[in-house]
């Protein structure tokens, strides 16, 4: 039988994250009070997410996907333990902090009054890395 | 005048890593704030540039 467990992250900025996966595809719910999270056979997690994405976006998985603030504010993933050995582990995780950590950096240079100057993405034996260009107006 | 250029790598796990050309002495310590926000910095390098300016400006009194 599964269970949830919670993975850290970083991100605390509810719409960067929602954007983040929106951005990979996704079409996240938002319970800005936070929700409980069910799975399969009635697995479940105790504490409130506030993003889910349901099971049914999620190719093959047997639960839904939850990210919760934790005390702190920032999201905890919420991933059932088969799933994470499925995909949805931590690699995975990753690309959606490196979704949200671009779109965080867009916003700041927008608010800031940067000039943005380009987007080239780097392949690497680790993994894509984003470079953004910016300069001084 | 050299373009003052900010390069924002973010790798595969959401690190993200600063570059900055053309910048000299404090400037680029308010550039790297703005992109930092709240996140925590790991590690940090000061490039030859960054000193260079800074002689300028001690340098700039003696001239006078």
């Amino acid at each position: 039988m599964s269970q949830y467990e919670e993975l850290t992250t970083t991100m605390t900025d509810q719409r960067y994250l929602v954007e983040a996966l929106t951005e990979m595809g996704y079409k996240p719910e938002v319970q800005t009070a936070g929700t409980a999270l069910r799975g399969y056979g009635g697995v479940s997690w105790s504490k409130p997410v506030q993003v889910t994405i349901p099971r049914d976006q999620l190719r093959g998985a047997l639960a839904p996907v939850g990210f919760g603030r934790d005390g702190a504010g920032v999201f905890q993933a919420v991933i059932d333990d088969l799933d994470q050995k499925c995909g949805l582990d931590k690699t995975w995780l990753g690309r959606i902090a490196q979704a949200y950590k671009e779109r965080q950096t867009m916003s700041v240079a927008k608010t800031k009054g940067y000039v943005f100057r380009g987007r080239e993405v780097v392949q690497t034996p680790q993994g894509p890395k984003v470079q953004l260009r910016f300069a001084v107006r | 005048m050299q373009e003052k250029l900010i390069t924002v790598e973010i790798d595969e796990n959401g690190n993200s890593f600063i570059d900055l050309e053309g910048f000299n002495g404090q400037g680029c310590s308010d550039v790297a704030k703005d992109f930092r926000g709240g996140d925590s910095v790991k590690h940090s390098r000061k490039k030859r540039e960054f000193y260079s300016q800074t002689a300028v400006v001690k340098q700039s009194p003696q001239q006078t």
